[in-house]
C-alpha cells in the first residue's frame, strides 16, 4: 500500500464532478424533491438502494443525501432534501441550471439479495422515508419480496414527504400513515387510515391490520425511534438478524478519512458509517456477547 | 519553502500565552504553544489554538474607507488622514478639545495604548481617553487601590501550583483564562483545596471541593458573613492586622449584623458558611481568584473591597500562593491601565487631579497638558446624546455589540460628527464610521502586552501587514503629524516603549532585550527590582498600610417580577472572545455554539414549554432577542444566562445599564427577562432582522 | 535491500549533502536531537489546511500540492512510527500522497528517554526501525555519528556523499544502546492496565464523564497527536470569485463535532468524546486493521493538555479506579 505512484492507484476522488440542477418541487413543509442531471450516465457508478452521494453546493459545503430514483438513462437522478443547515439552506436558493457537485455513490446498501420472497415491513419516521423510496420502487417492479408494508411517522400532515409517491405506493403495498399530531380534523384522519402516535404506537394496530407477519425489519429515521422499534420486534419474537436499519451521522468525505460518522458504541468504535455504513444488521450493532 | 517560527504572545485573554507562528511564504500556516513559556508550558486554549484564522486576510479591511452617501468608498491615507484632520480642527475650534476623545483597545499594544492617550491629553489636550476596562475590572482599580494601593493581580500564575487553597469568586477561568484554569484543576488534582463561589454550576464547580451556589449579586453579603465568622471564631491573622493593617475596628463593627438572614440572602447554610471561612483563614497559603461576577454589579467596586477585607484579615497577601488576584480579560487590558488609557491617571497610574503629576507630563512631553479628567466611554456617549461631544477615535473595539445598553451606544454614535474607527474587520461599530482606517493584527506588528500577572511581553511581527494596514501608533503618530504635532513621531515600536519607561515608574528598569532574555517581566520593574516582582506587597502596601473598609450588601438594581419572572446574568464560552469578530471567523469555533445561546435550567424550560436547542424570544425592559435555548443543570431555577459574544443575538440589549457610582461600571450581571418559546420549527431571528421589523411597523 | 551503514562526522555533513537536492525540514542545523520536538512533522505531510479543489462556476478542478522534494530530517522514531501509521491510514488520499513520495525520512536513534515519552510500552521506539526510514542517524560520540541507509532510496539520496563503511559490530553496540535506553524509561505498567480497561469496556462510564469534565475541548491533543487525522471542511471565496474547498484539522473533542444539522448529536457528552479518543488511541480493533495502537508514546498530550487529561493523566486514572474496584 506504501509508497504508491500517484498515477496508477486509485485514489480517493475528494473532488465533485458537475451535475446540473433540473428542477424541483415542494414536498412537504421545507423540504423539496429535486431532480439533477449528471453529464452522462456512466459518470458515476450505479447506485444500489440506500446508498448515498455527498451533493456539493458551491461556497456553502457538502452533505450526504440518498438517491430516491437512482440516476435514468439520460443520467437523471432524484433526491429529497429537508432544509436543515447551510448546505441544505444555500441549496433551496439554487434555480434550475445551477451548476452543483456530486461524489458517490458511498456505502453499503440495502440487502436486496436478503429480501427475496421476504414479507417486509418498514418503517420510516421524518426523512428517513428518502432513504427507503428507491428501494420500495425497485421491490415494488421487481416483485422481488413476498409482501411489502411500509409505516411512515411524522410529526404532522405538512411534514410528510414524498406525497406522490406516498399515493403511487398505495396501489401496490400497505402504507400506514402515522403522525404525532393529527390535527383537528378526527373525520380527514378517519377517512385516510391515518393512525395517531409513534410508528411504534400504532404497531399493534398496523400488525392487526397486515395479514400476514413481517419476517423482515427495514428502519430509517431518527435513532430513537429505530432502536425502540428493533427492540419491539424483537420482543414479537424477531431475529435480530432480520433487522435492517440505516444511520445517519455528519460526514465530510464518505470515504473513511475525516473521521466525522464514527459510531460511538465500544466495540464498534472502528467503524465509519461512511464506510461501513450507513446500513447495519440490528444484531451487528450490538455488543458481542460475554462468553 | 521558506518556513519561519516567530515566538510572539496570544492576542486574547489576559493570561498572555506563549506562541509560535509558524508562516510560510508570508503566509501563516499554523500557530503553536510554547514549551518553556512560564504562564503556558506548551498549552494552550481553543481560541489560542484558532488565533490563525482570526487573522486570516479573507474579510480583512485592506485600506481606509471614507463613508459616502452610497456608502464606503476606498481612500487613501493621504485624504483619510487629512479627512480626520480636518473634522478634529474643526471640532477643536467649534467646540473645544473636550468635545473630542479617544477610545483605545485593551487587544492593541502598550505602545498602541501609550500612543493613544498622548495623542489625545498632549495633542489633542484632552483626557477624554478611555477603554473597556471600564466595563471588565474598573471597580478593582477602584477598589483595591483604596484597600491595597494597587489594582493589580498582585500574585503570579506559577503560585497556583504553589498554594494549599484556591477561592474561585464569581469567576470562570477554565472557560475564559483557561491555561490558568487548567493550573487550577492541576492544583486541585494534586491536592489543593478548591472552594467555587459562583450562582452558576461551572465546570471548575463541578470538581470543587465546595461550591458556594450564592444568589445573584449576593457576594457582599456571602463575604461580610465569612468576615464575621472569622472573626467570631479567632481565626484572623492578628499579627499581620496589627503590623500591616487599618480599620479593623469599624470593619468588625461593620459586620456585627452580617450573619442574620444571611442564609436567605445569599442561599448558602450558615454551616457551609463556616467551614469555607475556616478552610480559607486557616490554610497556610490560600490564594482568591476573582472575575466580573465580582465586577460587574452597582456594587462592583465595594464587592472588590469585601474581597480584599477577607485577604486581609487572614493575612492571605503578599506571600507565595496567596493574594487577591483578579482576572483580568482582554490580552492587554492590564497594559492599556498601565499606560493610563483612563480618563484620570497618566501612564503608572500617576493621577490627572495631582498637579505634581501634571506638571511632570507638562514638562516631558513639552506642552501643557489638560487639568481635569475626562470622560469615560459612557460619558462621552452620553455627551454626545447631549450634544456636548462631537469626534471620537476608537481601536480595537466594538461596542455597538459589547457594551452594556447598546442601543444608547448607537444612537450615539450615529449622532457624532466624526467617528473614526480603525479596525481588522468590518465591525458593527465599524459600519458606523465616517472614516475606518485598516488595522495591523498581532501577528503583523511589534510591542509588548502586558499580562493579567503583570508580566510584559514581547509581540514579535511574524507577517507584514495586509493591504495598507498600519499598527495603531503608526496611524496615531500620522494623525498627530496631519495636526502639526511632533509628539508621536517614533522610528520604532521600541522606541516608543523607551519613552514609556521614561515615564512609567513601573516600567522604569524595563527594555526590549531584557524582556526577551528573561521571558517577560513583571512590574514594578524599577532599579530597585530590576528583575520584576513576581509577588506584590510582600513587606509593605504602596498606601503603607493596608486598608479594612467597610462595605454592606446592595441589592441588585433590577428585582425579577410577574412581568419578567427570570434574572438574567451573563457569561463567556470558552470558544469564543468577547463580540467574536477573531474567533468567530474559525470553521470550528464556529460550528461549536449556534450564533447566541441562553441557558435555562430544565424545571424554568419545561415551565414555559422550552425544549432544548429550540429557538426562544428574551426581552427586558429594554429590549428583546431571539437565541436558541441550551437546558442546563449550571444554572438554578429562577436564573437565565447569556453569553455576549454573538452579533445577532446581543445580551448587552438586554443587560441593565445601572451603575456602580464610582466606576460608572453597569450591572451587567444582573437584570430581569422574561423568556419564550418560539413556533416549533422556528430559527431564531438576528437583531438586525427584528430591529427592521420594528422599522417598518412604525412606518 | 540489506541495511548499510557508514562512519558520518556530524549529522550537519549529510544535511548539508542532502540540502543540494532538498528542502531540509527543520530549517534549523544541528537539530538532531534526541528529543522529539513539541511538534511533529505531521503537518508537513497532513497539512493542517490543505486546498482540496477549486470551482470556477462551471467546472471543479482538483489542486493537488506540488512540492519540492524535501527531507525530514532527524525525526525521532515516535514520529516515523506515526507517519508509517499515517501512511497506511492516507494510502489512498491523493494530497497526502503528493507531499508523501516527494520525502526523504531521515530517522534519529533516541539513546535517552524524554519528559514524557513511553514508546517503548507501545512498541515505537526509542531507536527507529528500518521500516519506518530512509536512513537512520545513530549516535556513537561527541564526533562520529553512525548512518545506517535503509533503503534504496536513502541509498540514492547519498549518492556523491563519500562515507567509510562502518564495522559490522556496530549494530549490535547500537542494539545494546538502544536497550539500555530502554531500561531508563520509568515504570508505566498503569499504561498496559489502562490499555486492557479499556479494550474490556471496564471503564466505568462516569469516569469517563468525570474526565469529559476536565476536557476543555481546546484541541491541543489532536493538533499535536501525530497519529491524528480527523478533518472538516469549508469553502472559501477567492478574490477572482473561485470557490475553494479546503480541509482543516479538526478534533473529535469538539461538541460540535458529530453534530448534525437538525442538531441530533450522537456524541453529545463530552465523556463519550473523551471515550471515543483513548478508544481511537488503544482499542485493539484499530491496532488489527494498522497493525499497532494508534498511540505512538510520544507524550506529547501530556504535555499539552490544561484540563490534565492528557495520556499519563488518564491512564493512571483508568488504572487507579480499577484497583479501587478490585
Amino acid at each position: 500500500m506504501q509508497n504508491s505512484i500517484l498515477n496508477n492507484q486509485a485514489f480517493y476522488n475528494l473532488t465533485p464532478i458537475a451535475i446540473e440542477l433540473v428542477d424541483f418541487i415542494n414536498d412537504g413543509e421545507d423540504a423539496r424533491h429535486f431532480r439533477f442531471r449528471l453529464p452522462s450516465p456512466q459518470s458515476i457508478d450505479k447506485p444500489e438502494p440506500g446508498q448515498f452521494f455527498m451533493l456539493s453546493v458551491p461556497g456553502a459545503g457538502e452533505a450526504p443525501f440518498t438517491f430516491t430514483v437512482t440516476p435514468n438513462d439520460q443520467g437523471v437522478f432524484r433526491a429529497l432534501v429537508r432544509k436543515m443547515g447551510e448546505v441544505t439552506t444555500a441549496l433551496f436558493q439554487c434555480q434550475p441550471g445551477d451548476i452543483l457537485g456530486i461524489r458517490g455513490p458511498f456505502g453499503k446498501g440495502w440487502p436486496v439479495n436478503a429480501l427475496a420472497n421476504k414479507k417486509i415491513l418498514m418503517v420510516a419516521g421524518g426523512c428517513g422515508l428518502a432513504p427507503l423510496a428507491g428501494l420500495i420502487d425497485q421491490l415494488i417492479t421487481s416483485h422481488h419480496h413476498k409482501h411489502l408494508a411500509l409505516v411512515y411517522g411524522a410529526r404532522n400532515r405538512a411534514l410528510q414527504m414524498l406525497n406522490p409517491e406516498r399515493l403511487r405506493w398505495q396501489q401496490e403495498l400497505s402504507l400506514f400513515d402515522v403522525l404525532e399530531d393529527t390535527g383537528s380534523t378526527q373525520a380527514s384522519t378517519e377517512e385516510n387510515h391515518i393512525l395517531e402516535g409513534t410508528p411504534l404506537d400504532a404497531m399493534d394496530s398496523v400488525l392487526r391490520t397486515l395479514d400476514w407477519t413481517p419476517d423482515t425489519l427495514l428502519l430509517c429515521g431518527p435513532e430513537v425511534m429505530m432502536s425502540a422499534a428493533a427492540k419491539n420486534f424483537i420482543q414479537r419474537g424477531l431475529s435480530a438478524q432480520a433487522i435492517w436499519l440505516s444511520i445517519e451521522r455528519r460526514m465530510h468525505c464518505a470515504v473513511g478519512l475525516c473521521g466525522h460518522c464514527y459510531l460511538s458504541e465500544h466495540h464498534l468504535a472502528h467503524h465509519y458509517v461512511c464506510k461501513d455504513g450507513p446500513t447495519y444488521r440490528w444484531d451487528h450493532l450490538q455488543p458481542p456477547e460475554k462468553n | 519553502m521558506t518556513v519561519q517560527v516567530t515566538p510572539t504572545i496570544c492576542p486574547f485573554c489576559g493570561v498572555g500565552c506563549g506562541i509560535d507562528l509558524r508562516t510560510e511564504n508570508n503566509k501563516l500556516i499554523s500557530v503553536e504553544p510554547q514549551l518553556d513559556h512560564p504562564v503556558s508550558r506548551g498549552q494552550l486554549c481553543t481560541k489560542g489554538w484558532n488565533s490563525a484564522y482570526g487573522i486570516d486576510p479573507i474579510n480583512r479591511i485592506t485600506h481606509p474607507l471614507i463613508r459616502t452617501a452610497q456608502g464606503f468608498r476606498q481612500a487613501s491615507w493621504d485624504e483619510a488622514l487629512e479627512t480626520i484632520a480636518d473634522g478634529l480642527k474643526q471640532i477643536l475650534v467649534e467646540s473645544g478639545p473636550q468635545a473630542t476623545g479617544i477610545i483605545s483597545s485593551a487587544r492593541a499594544t502598550n505602545e498602541d495604548n501609550y500612543a493613544a492617550q498622548k495623542l489625545a491629553r498632549a495633542v489633542l489636550k484632552t483626557n477624554n481617553v478611555d477603554h473597556c476596562a471600564r466595563i471588565c475590572h474598573s471597580p478593582t482599580v477602584a477598589g483595591l487601590s483604596q484597600t491595597l494601593g494597587s489594582g493589580a493581580m498582585t500574585n503570579s500564575a506559577a503560585d497556583l501550583l504553589e498554594t494549599d487553597l484556591i477561592l474561585v469568586f464569581g469567576a470562570d477561568p477554565t472557560e475564559n483564562h483557561s491555561i490558568l484554569g487548567g493550573h487550577i484543576m492541576r492544583a486541585h488534582l494534586e491536592g489543593t483545596k478548591l472552594i467555587v463561589a459562583d450562582p452558576r454550576c461551572t465546570r471548575l464547580a463541578k470538581l470543587a471541593d465546595s461550591h458556594l451556589q450564592l444568589k445573584l449579586g449576593s457576594n457582599i453579603a456571602l463575604l461580610n458573613a465569612m468576615v464575621k465568622t472569622i472573626l467570631d471564631n479567632g481565626w484572623q491573622d492578628k499579627k499581620f492586622l496589627d503590623q500591616r493593617c487599618e480599620g479593623l475596628e469599624q470593619l468588625t463593627a461593620s459586620v456585627a449584623n452580617a450573619l442574620e438572614g444571611v442564609e436567605e440572602t445569599t442561599g448558602i447554610s450558615l454551616p457551609e458558611i463556616e467551614s469555607a471561612a475556616k478552610a480559607y483563614s486557616q490554610s497556610k497559603r490560600a490564594m482568591i481568584l476573582y472575575g466580573m461576577g465580582i465586577t460587574q454589579y452597582v456594587s462592583g467596586t465595594n464587592n472588590v473591597i469585601a474581597l480584599s477585607n477577607l485577604a486581609l484579615i487572614c493575612g492571605q497577601i503578599g506571600r507565595e500562593g496567596t493574594g487577591v488576584n483578579p482576572l483580568r480579560g482582554q490580552n492587554n487590558v492590564q497594559g492599556a491601565c498601565d499606560m493610563g488609557c483612563l480618563p484620570n491617571v497618566y501612564p503608572g497610574y500617576q493621577k490627572v487631579d495631582n498637579p505634581e503629576a501634571r506638571a511632570k507630563f507638562s514638562q516631558y512631553w513639552k506642552t501643557e497638558v489638560p487639568e481635569h479628567p475626562g470622560l469615560t466611554s459612557m460619558g462621552m456617549t452620553k455627551a454626545t446624546l447631549a450634544g456636548e461631544f462631537r469626534g471620537l477615535i476608537l481601536f480595537g473595539e466594538d461596542p455597538v455589540v459589547t457594551d452594556p445598553d447598546q442601543n444608547l451606544v448607537k444612537r450615539a454614535f450615529s449622532k457624532l460628527d466624526l467617528l473614526v474607527v480603525a479596525e481588522l474587520t468590518m465591525t458593527d461599530t465599524a459600519r458606523m464610521a465616517d472614516v475606518v482606517l485598516p488595522a495591523a493584527s498581532f501577528a503583523e506588528k511589534s510591542g509588548t502586552f502586558t499580562n493579567c500577572e503583570r508580566r510584559v511581553q514581547h509581540v514579535q511581527q511574524a507577517l507584514p501587514p495586509v493591504g495598507e494596514a498600519r499598527t495603531d501608533w503608526q496611524w496615531l503618530a500620522a494623525i498627530a503629524q496631519q495636526l502639526g504635532s511632533d509628539q508621536l513621531d517614533w522610528h520604532d515600536s521600541e522606541a516608543v516603549f523607551r519613552e514609556i519607561t521614561q515615564i512609567t515608574p513601573n516600567y522604569s528598569a524595563m527594555n526590549y532585550t531584557k524582556i526577551d532574555q528573561l521571558q517577560g517581566l513583571q512590574w514594578p520593574c524599577n532599579h530597585e527590582t530590576p528583575e520584576g516582582t513576581a509577588i506584590l506587597h510582600k513587606d509593605t502596601f504602596p498606601i503603607g498600610k493596608a486598608r479594612l473598609i467597610p462595605v454592606h450588601p446592595i441589592d441588585i438594581d433590577e428585582l425579577a417580577d410577574n412581568e419578567y419572572p427570570l434574572l438574567l446574568t451573563t457569561n463567556r464560552l470558552h470558544f469564543h472572545y468577547g463580540c467574536g469578530s477573531m474567533t468567530r471567523k474559525s470553521p470550528l469555533l464556529e460550528r461549536e455554539t449556534p450564533a447566541g445561546l441562553l441557558f435555562i435550567n430544565p424545571a424554568d424550560a419545561n415551565d414555559l414549554g422550552v425544549t432544548h436547542r429550540s429557538a426562544v424570544g428574551i426581552r427586558s425592559r429594554r429590549g428583546y432577542v431571539e437565541t436558541r435555548a441550551m437546558l442546563t443543570d449550571d444554572l438554578p431555577p429562577g436564573l437565565v444566562c447569556m453569553p455576549y459574544h454573538f452579533r445577532e443575538a446581543p445580551s448587552n440589549q438586554l443587560t441593565n445599564t445601572a451603575q456602580d457610582p464610582l466606576t460608572k461600571m453597569p450591572e451587567l450581571k444582573a437584570c430581569a427577562v422574561s423568556v419564550q418559546p418560539l413556533e416549533p420549527g422556528m430559527s431564531p431571528r438576528p437583531i438586525d432582522e427584528i430591529s427592521a421589523l420594528k422599522v417598518e411597523g412604525v412606518k | 535491500m540489506k541495511t548499510q551503514s557508514y562512519y558520518l562526522d556530524h549529522p550537519n555533513t549529510l544535511r548539508n549533502h542532502l540540502a543540494k537536492s532538498y528542502q531540509i525540514e527543520p530549517p534549523e542545523a544541528d537539530s538532531a536531537k534526541s528529543t522529539p520536538p513539541l511538534i511533529s512533522p505531521k503537518g508537513q505531510l497532513f497539512a493542517e489546511h490543505e486546498n482540496l479543489f477549486t470551482f470556477d462556476g462551471e467546472c471543479f478542478r482538483e489542486t493537488l500540492p506540488k512540492p519540492a522534494p524535501f527531507v525530514l530530517f532527524g525525526v525521532q522514531s515516535c514520529d516515523l512510527t506515526a507517519i508509517h501509521y499515517q501512511d497506511q491510514f492516507f494510502a489512498n488520499d491523493p494530497y497526502y500522497q503528493a507531499r508523501r513520495q516527494q520525502a526523504l525520512l531521515i530517522g534519529i536513534d533516541c539513546l535517552s528517554p524524554c519528559q514524557q515519552g513511553f514508546c517503548p510500552s507501545v512498541d515505537a521506539g526509542p531507536g527507529v526501525k528500518n521500516e519506518t526510514a530512509d536512513m537512520i542517524l545513530h549516535q556513537l560520540s561527541a564526533t562520529s555519528w553512525l548512518l545506517l541507509v535503509c533503503n534504496k532510496k536513502g541509498l540514492n539520496a547519498l549518492e556523491g556523499l563519500l562515507l567509510n563503511p562502518a564495522n559490522e559490530s556496530e549494530f549490535t553496540d547500537r542494539d545494546n544502546r538502544i536497550a539500555s535506553c530502554v531500561e531508563q524509561f520509568n515504570d508505566d505498567s498503569y499504561l498496559q492496565q489502562g490499555i486492557t480497561a479499556i479494550n474490556q469496556n471496564q471503564v466505568p462510564e462516569e469516569l469517563w464523564q468525570q474526565l469529559g469534565i476536565q476536557c476543555l475541548s481546546c484541541s491541543g491533543c489532536t493538533n499535536l497527536c501525530p497519529t491524528c487525522s480527523c478533518y472538516g471542511t469549508w469553502e472559501r471565496q477567492d478574490s477572482n470569485g473561485d470557490i475553494r474547498r479546503q480541509r482543516f484539522w479538526d478534533s473529535c473533542l469538539y461538541e460540535s463535532f458529530q453534530r448534525e444539522a437538525s442538531q441530533h448529536n450522537p456524541t453529545e457528552e463530552a465523556g463519550e468524546r473523551v471515550k471515543r479518543f483513548w478508544t481511537h488511541k488503544f482499542g485493539d480493533n484499530f491496532a488489527q486493521e494498522f497493525g499497532r495502537y494508534g498511540c505512538v508514546g510520544c507524550g506529547r498530550c501530556e504535555q499539552t493538555c490544561p484540563g490534565v487529561v492528557g495520556v499519563h493523566s488518564v491512564m493512571k486514572r483508568i488504572a487507579s479506579d480499577a484497583k479501587l474496584d478490585t
